[in-house]
């Protein structure tokens, strides 16, 4: 994991100059921009966390953002419980619910080639999936909450206020991750293993307890995500698959294992997401973005790998 | 021996199936047979050591390419189940120069990050691909008749499995093999690799495309949502792997297998009988790593059960 500040410097500048630009050229696309850019982040840091610690790509990750958003759903709906008050079980579910699904299967792929975990993982989002549908069915729901839809006025610029929340939550989770990360002893050894696995276990810290710790929490982070999403989310079982692939296109962005770069590459794409949607009659190819820049971004690091 | 004359029988009961099943079971087989083609190109590309996650993709683009030039200028359909197969080749081979300097992880998430393009490219062109909603045909192949419908999809079937031998027993084998073992031994010893990488996507794609062509010519109708589905990418996997992946016969047990269990299961189960896919991947992954296929033939070698090979077991001692 690297955190080097100088290059978070730089980068952060060029994203201020790019969010000025846009914002003076279309208020609108860049505030609906910078909410879509912090939930792309929110969803992509425990993702990363897990590439960047336990090095498995983990092909569920949106669908245990789908488990947390029906569970919360259920809250709702049975004990007619507020999505943002109901996180707080859903956090305790979800991290129980990745503790044992690691024992059970991840742990013993977490030593082997990426086919094995990329298939397993694979089977996992199919079986979780398909467990929604069985008790759920395909039907799409829906949380009605009288906040989602406040707004506020400046001037002659109205705006949705409730989505400012995402930024305020994708700025807390991240910068508790890496005090967590860097002050805690835990996170030190959590660290410690992320470098250098090996290393880690001669020192005497336990890294089977480590990959267990970090696989359920960055599962249970997905549970505070999914109660900032409900209330403006209709649900569906497929809801969080495209997650998946979008949060490796931030990852992979913004380098194995740097956090911070996940925020900036979420919001420079969130923001690039929202202006072509804001184009009329080309909205639909915003779909292009992540993927163009995934594949941009492997190609272009592969090219200079080679050199 | 005995193998060769399981072989025949199984030919025997895919020829003649028609004559005594009706035109459910006929149904079921061709989509069984249409899944255990692209399990089978899966499979290829897999030998080469890339997983490749771009299959749904060179389905939907042969799909695509072979509805639209028959609905927009009027092709014979059975032309046009060629023209898919060399749309969706060729797009692999520009492609090709570029994703295949790629490995492990980075080539699976392209060729999915690929697949996620063209459906967006072709839900975008809508004056040409008709949109979001897609294409229809005036009528399915063959007027719809289910016999021959099978006939085509198990000479489509017929040809993946002849490819996948002829991958198996040539040449190309030893490349493969050596690649995906050790890819800068093999390039040392004179292998180019990218060559063989590039002739294993472009036939594999191929086959995926004439598959897709197939399959939307059967059903009339082409649409980005279901054509581009990730069905068509799963499925064929989870095939491969419960089957054995590296064969030829590891792909076709398991699409019989899971084909006839899901559509056993989708009787009774209306929503998610997918589950019992995941399942089986999980199960698969953890425990029998090697796929059903291998894992049975190696115990029965161990047992001498297979005559054949007994000599063999008994000379290498």
């Amino acid at each position: 994991m690297s955190f080097s500040l100088n290059k978070s410097y730089k980068i952060l500048l060029l994203l201020v100059i790019f969010i000025v630009i846009i914002g003076f050229w279309n208020p609108n696309a860049l505030l609906d921009g910078l909410q879509r850019g912090s939930l792309y982040s929110l969803i992509a840091l425990p993702l990363a966390l897990v590439l960047g610690i336990l090095g498995v790509l983990n092909l569920a990750h949106g669908e245990f953002l789908t488990v947390g958003l029906y569970f919360i759903f259920m809250l709702n709906t049975r004990f007619n419980l507020d999505p943002l008050v109901a996180i707080i079980p859903t956090v305790i579910f979800l991290l129980i619910l990745g503790a044992i699904i690691y024992w059970l299967t991840i742990k013993r792929v977490v030593k082997e080639g990426h086919l094995s975990q990329l298939l397993l993982t694979f089977g996992i989002s199919l079986i979780l999936i398909e467990t929604i549908n069985i008790f759920w069915t395909s039907m799409a729901r829906n949380v009605y909450t009288s906040y989602s839809y406040a707004s506020m006025e400046i001037g002659s610029f109205r705006f949705g206020t409730y989505e400012l929340l995402y930024i305020l939550i994708a700025v807390l989770v991240l910068v508790g991750l890496q005090l967590f990360l860097k002050k805690t002893r835990l996170g030190q050894a959590t660290f410690a293993v992320g470098q250098n696995p090996k290393g880690a276990k001669i020192v005497g810290i336990n890294v089977n307890y480590v990959y267990l710790f970090v696989f359920s929490v960055a599962v249970a982070i997905l549970g505070i995500v999914a109660g900032t999403m409900l209330p403006r989310t209709a649900i569906f079982p497929e809801v969080g698959s495209p997650f998946t692939l979008k949060s490796f296109a931030l990852a992979a962005m913004a380098g194995m294992g740097n956090l911070n770069g996940i925020l900036f590459a979420g919001v420079t794409l969130g923001i690039g997401e929202a202006v072509i949607n804001s184009i009329p009659n080309y909205g639909g190819w915003s779909d292009i973005v992540f993927f163009g820049v995934l594949i941009i971004v492997i190609i272009s690091r592969s090219y200079r790998g080679a050199r | 021996m005995r193998k060769n004359l399981i072989i025949l029988l199984l030919i025997v009961i895919a020829l003649t199936l028609p004559l005594y099943t009706g035109v459910y079971i006929l149904h079921i087989f061709s989509s069984i047979l249409i899944f255990l083609a692209l399990s089978l190109s899966w499979d290829m590309m897999l030998r080469t050591g890339q997983l490749s996650f771009g299959t749904a993709g060179f389905f939907g683009l042969g799909a695509y390419a072979s509805v639209l030039i028959v609905v927009n200028m009027g092709f014979n359909p059975i032309l046009s189940l060629l023209i898919g197969a060399i749309f969706s080749g060729f797009i692999a081979f520009i492609l090709g120069f570029i994703v295949l300097r790629l490995r492990e992880i980075y080539f699976a998430i392209t060729t999915l990050a690929l697949t996620h393009v063209f459906s967006v490219i072709i839900r975008n062109f809508s004056d040409f691909t008709g949109g979001a909603s897609g294409k229809i045909l005036a009528s399915a192949i063959f007027e719809g008749d289910p016999v021959k419908i099978y006939y085509l999809v198990l000479i489509v079937a017929g040809l993946a499995i002849i490819i996948s031998e002829v991958f198996k027993r040539s040449r190309i084998h030893y490349a493969i093999n050596a690649i995906r073992n050790d890819e800068t031994t093999a390039k040392s010893s004179g292998i180019d690799v990218f060559k063989y990488l590039l002739f294993v996507f472009v036939s594999t794609s191929a086959l995926q495309g004439l598959v897709g062509a197939v399959y939307a010519h059967q059903y009339a109708f082409v649409n980005p949502e279901s054509t581009f589905s990730l069905n068509f990418l799963l499925l064929p996997i989870a095939m491969a792997l419960v089957g054995g992946i590296y064969s030829t016969n590891g792909p076709i047990i398991g699409a019989l297998l899971l084909g006839l269990i899901s559509e056993y299961l989708k009787l009774i189960m209306p929503y998610g009988h997918l589950i019992v896919y995941g399942l089986i991947i999980v199960f698969v992954v953890l425990f029998l790593p090697r796929g059903i296929y291998s894992t049975i033939h190696n115990k029965l070698l161990k047992s001498n059960i297979i005559g054949g090979d007994k000599n063999a077991n008994t000379a290498s001692k």
